[in-house]
């Protein structure tokens, strides 16, 4: 019951005047990136970033985390309304959101689609809440080889259940791990992987990168298809929202089913886009209207939005508590406390209760807020999406080249990050995922300092990660995410030795 | 006309000769085991042979004719390179034109003519867009925020 209590004492940081106004600001910029195709939550998080640094970090997270917030329900609003996602975790949404509401009952899928999220979100926060002190207290007692295992198992149930191609997961990741190697050794203090370019010594900064893998990357996606936005009505009727809202108890099981699948994604680091998609697979699987699926059905909509939302906020647990986000947008929200001069990991919840605790706290009023302010808002950002691509196409071209720039007053930067555009093209285009590339760049670092410290107190000896159970389930467990392609295409290969080794992956399919 | 075979070799190329470079440049700081514990460069070295490794694995993947997605023939085809083409072009043109022209002057330009020359707004509308633009970025960052964008050797010449 101590978190109860603490709890209180965080709703009495985040209801205040200020952070409520910051609330509001967060959720409308992050609807308004979330709307916007080319910008996402993880460069819209970023962008927002340097701006915050005069602020306290308090503040400065709850700007930050309504905008996440206010980026994933604007992205439903588009994937409903024009059939376009405006984030890559709503894709699954258009499946049934875009039918419904073409045939006539917008204010239907949108209430439905909101009300789910928000069931999502709130299993999320619950979880947080009541799990998260109980993880950070675990790993206070964590050495560095307990650490590295965490680490590991996080990477490794990238390849095992992110849904791409295990290879290209793993390329990746090692790309990312590469990334966060250039410039000062920490340990060692000496100059890595500058290729002979000075300026590289102090490093790639992550905004950077996701500024051009997420911003440029995927506006080059978009621009090739050109899109006319051709919305259905985007009027809402507000005793249809109601009533919609009331029927969601009725689809208890999907709603609690969605919300199991995106908590557990969220936590291992699978992200929502993946959990939005695996939701999806499994409802229609099971779902006793499965047939009639991708015309309009309400489980098809309830299922991907609220494993997305659980998935999104769970995503922060991880973050808080043992320092690994679980997520590209907690990715960055995680480079983001640590330029504000706070360690994430299980020392927050001793040292920065306030923190802790406020954030958690606005987790609960910041989606109440977002509900709100989308569903109100819902026809201005509708009218948005009539603007012309090519108007909005150059301005966000703009918003990335400053943001990359003034990451560190750096030209070099606004290079490399239209660069890392080509790459987040490249990338998207050929199912690379992209979230484990920005995972290991924000914490390669601190997994290789966590690997050398534990080689230090073993004296170069790899035993060191079987010397008690925990770190030893731990390593096993990573392990076995590791073989899991592998022993399931084995497995399929045995079955039927003639099938084709299909290597579509889920998301692969339902794309194409 | 890109086939999805040839953008993934093409991508499968690119990753692994960055892994390549990691690891020839690890190799500088040593690597292995040393009195003062793992050295510096062992870290990268391995990472750079796993993004090595699994190009390989990639490259050997899209040139096989298995049944895979390889055979889905066409990734991009000429009217999306060329609308891709209309996009990324300028946007490097206008990176490049930075350092000379500035961040004001340079976002102004890029913001004009990718507007006005293909016609898809009316000059005088795209013309107040351009000034909008440049406006809103000293506003808010010269004033605001207090981050000094760059002005450029252009009007470095000129005195400002």
């Amino acid at each position: 019951m101590e978190n109860l209590s603490e709890l209180w004492h965080g709703f009495t940081i985040a209801v205040t005047v200020p952070h409520l106004a910051l609330m509001v600001v967060g959720v409308l910029l992050g609807i308004l990136v979330g709307v916007l195709p080319g910008l996402g939550a993880p460069n819209g998080v970023s962008l927002l970033l340097p701006l915050t640094f005069g602020m306290q970090p308090v503040s400065a997270i709850i700007l930050l985390s309504s905008m996440y917030w206010g980026a994933l329900f604007g992205g439903s609003v588009t994937s409903i309304l024009f059939n376009i996602p405006g984030e890559p975790s709503s894709v699954a949404t258009t499946f049934d959101g875009y039918p419904m509401a073409r045939d006539g009952r917008p204010t239907t899928a949108l209430a439905t689609a909101f009300g789910s999220a928000a069931f999502g979100a709130l299993i999320g926060v619950i979880l947080i809440t009541f799990l998260a002190t109980w993880v950070a207290q675990v790993a206070l007692a964590f050495g560095p080889a307990e650490y590295f295992a965490v680490y590991f198992l996080a990477f490794a149930s990238f390849v095992g259940m992110g849904g791409a191609a295990p290879v290209k997961t793993i390329v990746a990741l090692a790309i990312g791990f590469a990334i966060a190697a250039i410039g000062i050794d920490t340990v060692s203090g000496s100059v890595r992987l500058t290729m002979g370019v000075d300026e590289l010594v102090k490093g790639v900064n992550f905004v950077v990168a996701v500024m051009g893998l997420f911003g440029i990357g995927e506006l080059l996606v978009a621009v090739e298809e050109e899109f006319h936005a051709r919305a259905v009505s985007s009027k809402i009727e507000w005793r249809e929202v109601f009533r919609a809202i009331g029927r969601l108890p009725r689809h208890s099981v999907a709603l609690l089913r969605s919300a199991a699948i995106g908590c557990w994604m969220g936590i291992t680091p699978g992200g929502p886009t993946a959990a939005s998609f695996m939701s999806y697979g499994i409802a229609r699987r099971f779902s006793r209207r499965g047939r009639h699926f991708g015309t309009g059905e309400v489980e098809g909509i309830i299922s991907p939005e609220t494993a997305d939302h659980a998935a999104g906020t769970s995503a922060l647990l991880p973050m808080l508590s043992l320092g690994i986000p679980g997520s590209a947008t907690a990715a960055v929200m995680m480079g983001g406390l640590m330029i504000w001069g706070l360690n994430p990991g299980p020392m927050l919840f001793v040292d920065q209760k306030d923190f802790v605790w406020g954030l958690i706290a606005s987790m609960y009023v910041g989606n109440i807020v977002a509900v709100a302010l989308v569903l109100l808002t819902v026809p201005v950002f509708a009218a948005l999406m009539r603007i012309p691509f090519v108007v909005i196409a150059p301005l966000i071209v703009i918003i990335c080249v400053v943001g990359a720039y003034s990451v560190s007053n750096s030209y070099l930067d606004v290079v490399m990050m239209l660069g890392f555009g080509i790459v987040g093209y490249l990338f998207k285009k050929l199912f690379y995922p992209l979230a484990p590339l920005v995972l290991a760049i924000v914490i390669g670092d601190k997994a290789e300092d966590a690997f050398r410290q534990s080689m230090l107190m073993s004296k170069g000896s790899l035993s060191i990660f079987f010397a008690n159970k925990l770190v030893t389930c731990l390593i096993v467990a990573g392990l076995a995410l590791l073989l899991l392609p592998l022993v399931l295409q084995l497995a399929r290969l045995w079955r039927k030795p003639a099938a084709p080794a299909a290597e579509t992956t889920a998301q692969e399919k339902v794309i194409i | 006309m890109i086939s999805r075979r040839a953008l993934e070799l093409a991508t499968a190329v690119l990753t692994g000769s960055f892994g390549v470079t990691v690891v020839v440049s690890s190799l500088d700081n040593g690597i292995g085991w040393s009195s003062t514990g793992v050295e510096a460069g062992t870290f990268p070295f391995l990472t750079g042979i796993i993004i090595v490794l699994g190009s390989l694995y990639n490259l050997v993947r899209s040139v096989l004719p298995a049944a895979t997605l390889a055979n889905v023939p066409i990734a991009i085809t000429s009217i999306e390179l060329r609308r891709l083409a209309g996009l990324f072009v300028p946007a490097a043109i206008f990176v490049a034109a930075i350092p000379l022209a500035g961040m004001y002057v340079a976002s102004s330009l890029y913001v004009f003519t990718v507007l006005a020359i293909p016609r898809h707004q009316s000059v005088p509308r795209a013309l107040a867009m351009a000034a909008a633009t440049a406006l809103a970025l000293y506003v808010v960052f010269e004033r605001m925020f207090q981050v000094s964008l760059p002005h450029g050797a252009l009007a470095a010449a000129l005195g400002f």
